[in-house]
């Protein structure tokens, strides 16, 4: 598959807090268009830390980071309204209907009225949430909830979308319809970072992956090249080797 | 500072707490239902009480009842009296038992000294812990008056003299207070701790809901993902909880002033401290109107109480990761604002001090019962609105600064 442009570049990444903790260490990768790139590592490495500053809501400590040729520090809200991040925090208001709770964010990342009704109609549609969309959200199940909280982070329709373990918790069907949504949203040009701990599902779906480990990059390549290049058969046996070996 | 993400905020939080009962209980039925009940209940209950005890019946025994018939019956005559006999031994373990209110113990030589026109002690017996000892003597100290007057009427009279001599100057009270200001009075009393009070709690819980609660529903990472600025966040959030707090408040003060008004009609009569009442039953309650530049004073004022207050607790919610954590946290602030506020409200006369016009919350009971009495001190009023919008200023700040701290935040 071709990779067009690039629309997400992280260079150099470093997040140290006051304790000289490193939780990101001199961590670089770049996503383009029309890709699902996968940020991939056990717990702890470094990964939320990383989607949270590329979304602008944590600082960092050096490097650079560009969305859309835009320094997201400099233009950090700008940069927010170019991307739309799934965190593993699904929460919704629970006293208003999964349209309420749309209608919400898609004016706060300023959709008028009939941007918003069309937008709605079509992730209803895409996420299959049309038998509960209307319902109050105290009564969504987790599935409902995960599938709310991913049309929340794409009402806007951003170029660069990051799922940070979109299928958590999720049934076979309701993980199906997010993975089928993850290869739309690839398919209509958007670039998506995928961070999962799921390696079957990053291995069908990834184009490229990064792999963290403590706050190091060990790995940044193809799944099949990294595949090769640990001589392991699936993308799970290269992640635990590359892990417990160290960088390639 | 976007003023549509800040209005899109506003509504939303809005509309999410007319949506959640407790929130419309607290802010809405308690102060408008339950809070004058309360009050008027409570004076009720004062007023039933102190007619009761004014016609309860004193036991009294009398010892020694033969050594002055003639007093004996002056006491036994006495309204509410009910004469009990007790061992004459042992009159003062009846006393401390209850078995009766007081004793009146007449010496033996009570005639003797009477014929000689000499003073005369009586033993009176009663324990001050017992709540109709104040009934017991005020029934025999009545009785004695009556027959001291008779006996220095009879003395007088023997000697050809007028008892008038005995007269003297006497005092023909007069009470200039018009009815305004008495009922200035009562409100002053009951109305300005009150106020103080409802621009905390009106808001505390939107406030907890809006920031803890966010945190803890998780959702508050989603809203820091758009595009709205942080300050803008705040501000709606803010204004949200302000609004909350505004509308409760009149909604108690209003509520209470009503209650007040229409106590007398209710057959509830109200007491200020000093005796005064009004509206007594046939009567119709406090029954005088506030005058609007008082009303706008009490609103501007509260009003900045409640601006102050909001963003306090807004920024002491969002270091909580749950509900009930903010809950614990603010439980000793309110503490530390309440203490002051009660002591300055409640002690009889306090001399204020211009500063004390600074003091935050402070200022605003102090400046109420000013208000209330109808004295403008044009020097107190600008002092109390001018420390008040510095309070709200940087209150707001401090909450806008909190948000902004990714500890606070993301404390994980």
């Amino acid at each position: 598959m071709s990779i067009m442009e690039t629309l997400l570049k992280v260079q150099n990444l470093v997040k140290e807090y006051k304790n000289g903790f490193r939780a990101v260490d001199d961590v670089s990768f770049e996503v383009g268009a029309g890709e699902i790139f996968g940020l991939l590592g056990p717990n702890g490495a470094g990964k939320t830390t990383i989607i949270r500053a590329i979304s602008t809501i944590l600082s960092f400590s050096g490097g650079k980071i560009e969305v859309l040729v835009k320094d997201n520090r400099q233009y950090a809200e700008e940069v927010r309204s170019d991307i739309g991040v799934l965190t593993t925090d699904i929460g919704a208001y629970e006293r208003f209907t999964g349209k309420e709770n749309l209608e919400y964010f898609g004016e706060l990342y300023g959709l008028s009225s009939s941007e918003l009704d069309k937008r709605i109609k079509e992730l209803t549609e895409l996420l299959d949430m049309g038998s509960f969309i209307d319902k109050k959200a105290a009564k969504y199940s987790t599935g409902m909830k995960q599938r709310l909280a991913i049309a929340r982070s794409v009402i806007h329709d951003p170029k660069v979308i990051i799922f940070d373990e979109p299928t958590s918790g999720l049934d076979v069907l309701s993980s199906q319809t997010v993975r089928d949504f993850m290869s739309h949203s690839r398919e209509s040009g958007h670039a998506v970072v995928f961070s999962t701990h799921q390696m079957y599902d990053a291995e069908k779906l990834c184009n490229r992956v990064i792999i963290i480990h403590k706050g190091k990059k060990i790995a940044y390549d193809s799944v099949e090249n990294l595949k090769v290049q640990t001589g392991e058969r699936d993308l799970e046996e290269a992640f635990l080797k590359l892990v417990r070996g160290g960088e390639i | 500072m976007d003023s549509k993400h800040i209005l899109t905020i506003w509504k939303k939080e809005l509309r999410d707490t007319v949506r959640d009962r407790r929130t419309l209980v607290s802010m809405i039925l308690i102060p408008m239902l339950l809070m004058p009940v309360i009050m008027l209940g409570m004076f009720k209950f004062v007023s039933e009480q102190a007619a009761r005890q004014q016609t309860q019946i004193a036991k009294i025994s009398i010892v020694g009842g033969d050594y002055a018939p003639q007093l004996a019956e002056a006491i036994k005559s006495r309204e509410g009296v009910e004469i009990a006999e007790v061992d004459v031994q042992n009159y003062k373990k009846s006393v401390a038992e209850g078995e009766v209110d007081a004793v009146v113990v007449i010496p033996e030589d009570f005639q003797n000294k009477i014929a000689g026109e000499k003073a005369v002690s009586l033993g009176l017996v009663s324990k001050s812990t017992n709540a109709n000892a104040s009934n017991a003597l005020a029934a025999i100290s009545s009785a004695v008056a009556a027959f001291n007057a008779n006996l220095l009427e009879g003395r007088f009279a023997a000697r050809d003299v007028n008892s008038d001599i005995l007269s003297g100057v006497t005092v023909l009270p007069e009470d200039v207070a018009t009815e305004q200001e008495t009922g200035g009075f009562i409100l002053a009393m009951l109305l300005p701790l009150l106020i103080v009070m409802w621009s905390i709690v009106g808001g505390q819980y939107t406030a907890i809901d809006v920031s803890a609660g966010e945190k803890e529903r998780k959702t508050l990472e989603a809203l820091l993902l758009t595009p709205v600025k942080r300050v803008d966040v705040v501000f709606g959030k803010f204004l949200a909880v302000s609004t909350v707090a505004i509308i409760s408040v009149i909604t108690a003060i209003s509520s209470l002033y009503l209650s007040f008004s229409y106590a007398g009609d209710l057959g509830i009569p109200m007491e200020g401290g000093s005796g005064l009442s009004m509206g007594e039953s046939g009567g119709s309650g406090l029954g005088f109107p506030i005058e609007p530049q008082v009303a706008l004073l009490l609103f501007v004022v509260s009003l900045f109480l409640v601006l102050m207050f909001s963003a306090v607790i807004l920024s002491i919610s969002i270091y909580a990761k749950s509900f009930k954590e903010a809950q614990s946290y603010i439980g000793p602030a309110y503490i530390v604002v309440i203490l002051p506020v009660a002591l300055v409200n409640s002690v009889p006369g306090f001399e204020s001090a211009l500063w004390m016009f600074a003091l935050p919350a402070v200022n605003a009971v102090l400046l109420f019962k000013e208000l209330f009495m109808g004295a403008y001190d044009w020097g107190h009023i600008s002092l109390t609105l001018f420390s008040l919008v510095i309070y709200s200023v940087i209150a707001i700040l401090v909450a806008a600064k909190t948000y902004s701290k990714e500890s606070v935040l993301f404390g994980d």
